[in-house]
């Protein structure tokens, strides 16, 4: 009863938001489309060689779209393999090529003048090409597909639930009234405890409500084969078959690989490097440890942009060609402190004589190591190994200044890559639930099996 | 051979192979940077670019801007992430450690996705990219950096102090900012620290949060780092970011070790 009572409270809290969720999805019905840009600069070599041109998002040319008109029906990998000096495209002006395709998504390309500096900061004016993926929501779909009425369904749910709630409260609150002063007093203090523990809770179920708010929208949308997040066009499973038959984007599946071996190695060669860093430090005389430590600190302090960079500086002082090797350095550079840290206590709670007793009984030290200290510290080896795997898949700002231009991408940058065109690659929504789902797991796993330890 | 085998028998040693690498891949590339701050592309000494610095009114704007964002992102992940904290410590609360371990999760997913969905969920309602979703995505990342050290201090408080507070009379609130505050402080500062160094130094999550609208100087060294001819000064301005990054590690060298069971 007590739960139940507490469910519809929360229920009856979260009922504004819903109705708010409600009424955005349906203004978003009505507006003409959201619009990305998705032109890619690598796809134009010819006039972008070497220039930046910042591309921002149409947002505010929804209204060009409409009165533009239609010269040449492309469809976008026309145009990705069309010759960019073509007779067409050299006049200056808005000159627009669009398609549609079967989901609905237009794709237009439009030309528009850029002011861009080049190696001497000379103004040069430019052409630019925009490749916009146009998803034209009210007209293909209506509104039966969106997800309006879900929004609705739970404003619905959580508003019969409040009023529930209140008649409850106050079929209690009549009983009470036959209660003695004492007992009344007793129950307000009550009353008042329950109410800071269940704002306390309210508090935090909120904050994480927030923090999950995106990766949610991330795991609903991988049920969908919409090339685009946030686009409803009916359940489906084909992202997650995409996925694991490779059908996927070959960037992503490149990008997957890539991620799975540098972390592979970078946690190995960290682990190996960090236990016997740790075996040396913890041996040695007070100022050296001291020192090491520091030194082991540093790539902790040092935020991502500056290991990055000075990395990058010194392979290009080296002239060491960028790719999988130096990235796999990098990553042990920031991992291996970690290892080392996750070391350090198993060696401080084990007893420091039983290396020497193997040694003085006629064990070679790599023996030692092996059959004394090994069996003590992997557990520590064991946490290490798994912090640098995460570090290391984790990583962004590091990986890209020290990939190179070879054409190396891990998960990070690959999304970032793909973020920065505008769309991102379908097939990573399922993948990303994927994950989240088996750490979720591995959370349980971990507390049920702490609670069975308590309760032993 | 003999005299080898005893070298490498003094478990000291083992330590050898993990210095010479971090000399090589952390000491020199930084000293690199200062080097090539103050030289020219040809290798030359100059301190042309560091006075170029003190000029360049974009460098300077977006630097200042940078520290600000970064000082109101942790302000607010201050003022959210303390209560949070303080909530999941109390006795009363009953499964902490699958709280905490909530707050933790989003970071398994990577934060770049996190941020696309970010944009994305500004975008459904409604909502304009610009500061007001920087400064919600910059929070959004970095708020566990906040939350799990003073949750750590705050769990390893010597209850009785409170207790004692209470037996002397103190009200709840009393309590609140005269024992359990000052007690928090080292979380409190390693939080700080946590979160203001990644985010002074942040330099994607803002394009994408902004559509490249708004620049913080990460950004700009990015820009300036990968550009073959102006390399220079992008070290240059990696070396301020440095020195901001040196300071507020040593202001806040307190009690770091509440940080490092993050992660």
């Amino acid at each position: 009863m007590k739960s139940i009572k507490n469910i519809l409270f929360v229920l009856f809290v979260f009922s504004p938001f819903a109705i708010t969720m409600a009424q955005s999805n349906l203004t978003y019905e009505l507006r003409i489309g959201a619009t990305r840009d998705v032109a890619l600069l690598e796809d134009f070599p010819e006039s972008f060689a070497g220039e930046k041109v910042n591309i921002k998002l149409a947002n505010s040319s929804y209204s060009t779209f409409g009165t533009l008109e239609t010269a040449d029906v492309l469809t976008p990998l026309d145009f990705f393999f069309a010759d960019v000096s073509s007779p067409a495209l050299q006049a200056w002006g808005d000159s627009i090529y669009s398609y549609t395709d079967a989901e609905g998504v237009s794709w237009t390309v439009w030309r528009t003048k850029k002011e861009v500096k080049n190696r001497s900061q000379k103004v040069l004016r430019q052409n630019a090409y925009h490749v916009f993926e146009t998803y034209v929501q009210g007209v293909t779909h209506g509104p039966s597909h969106s997800t309006a009425w879900l929004g609705w369904l739970c404003a619905g749910l959580l508003f019969l639930a409040g009023i529930v709630y209140s008649v409850v409260l106050i079929i209690q609150r009549r009983r009470e009234k036959n209660l003695t002063p004492v007992e009344q007093e007793t129950l307000r203090r009550k009353r008042m405890g329950m109410r800071r523990h269940y704002g306390s809770q309210l508090y935090l179920w909120l904050l994480l409500l927030v923090l999950y708010a995106p990766i949610a929208l991330i795991a609903v949308f991988s049920f969908t084969k919409s090339k685009i997040l946030g686009n409803w066009t009916g359940f489906s499973f084909d992202l997650y078959l995409n996925l694991f038959t490779g059908k996927a984007d070959a960037g992503l599946n490149s990008a997957i690989w890539y991620t799975v071996i540098i972390a592979l190695i970078a946690a190995i060669v960290s682990t190996l490097l960090g236990t016997l860093a740790a075996i040396g430090i913890y041996n040695m005389r007070a100022r050296s440890r001291k020192v090491v430590s520091f030194l082991n600190s540093v790539p902790m302090i040092n935020p991502d942009i500056i290991t990055g960079i000075s990395l990058f500086l010194l392979f290009v002082a080296l002239g060491v060609s960028q790719g999988l090797a130096t990235v796999c350095i990098a990553h042990v550079v920031f991992c291996t402190p970690y290892v080392v840290l996750s070391v350090l206590p198993r060696l401080s709670r084990m007893n420091p004589n039983t290396y020497e007793a193997a040694l003085d009984l006629g064990a070679t030290p790599a023996q030692a190591l092996r059959m004394v200290m090994l069996p003590e510290l992997w557990p520590g080896m064991l946490s290490g190994f798994i912090l640098a795997l995460t570090l290391s898949v984790d990583d962004f700002g590091v990986t890209f200044f020290t990939k190179g231009s070879g054409g190396l991408e891990t998960l990070s940058t690959f999304i970032y890559s793909d973020a920065r065109k505008g769309g991102l690659t379908p097939e990573l929504r399922p993948l990303f639930t994927i994950i989240l789902i088996v750490m979720l797991a591995v959370l349980i796993y971990i507390n049920i099996r702490n609670s069975k330890q308590e309760e032993k | 051979m003999m005299k080898l085998i005893q070298i490498f028998s003094s478990r000291r040693t083992w330590a050898w192979p993990y210095i010479l690498f971090m000399a090589m891949f952390v000491v020199l590339p930084l000293i690199l940077v200062g080097v090539y701050a103050f030289t020219d592309i040809d290798g030359n000494f100059t301190i042309r670019n560091f006075m170029k610095f003190f000029t360049h009114s974009e460098a300077i704007q977006t630097f200042l801007y940078s520290l600000m964002i970064a000082v109101f992102n942790t302000a607010i992940c201050l003022l959210i992430g303390y209560p949070a904290a303080y909530i999941m410590a109390q006795e009363e609360f009953k499964t902490p450690k699958v709280m905490a371990m909530l707050f933790i999760l989003p970071m398994w997913i990577n934060f770049l996705l996190r941020t696309v969905a970010t944009v994305e969920l500004f975008n459904m309602c409604g909502l304009p990219l610009g500061e007001g979703a920087l400064l919600f995505g910059l929070c959004y990342d970095y708020l566990p950096f906040m939350i799990y050290p003073i949750y750590n201090t705050l769990l390893k408080m010597d209850n009785s102090l409170v207790e004692a507070a209470q037996d002397l009379g103190a009200n709840r609130w009393t309590c609140f900012w005269k024992v359990i505050v000052p007690l928090s402080m080292p979380g409190v500062y390693s939080g700080i620290v946590m979160v203001f160094m990644p985010t002074v130094s942040t330099f994607a999550i803002a394009e994408l949060l902004t559509h490249n609208n708004i620049k913080l100087f990460g950004s700009l060294i990015q820009d300036y780092i990968t550009t073959t001819d102006l390399l220079n000064y992008g070290a240059v301005l990696s070396l301020v970011l440095l020195i901001i990054i040196g300071l507020t590690s040593f202001f806040g060298d307190h009690d770091s070790k509440d940080g490092e069971g993050i992660v």
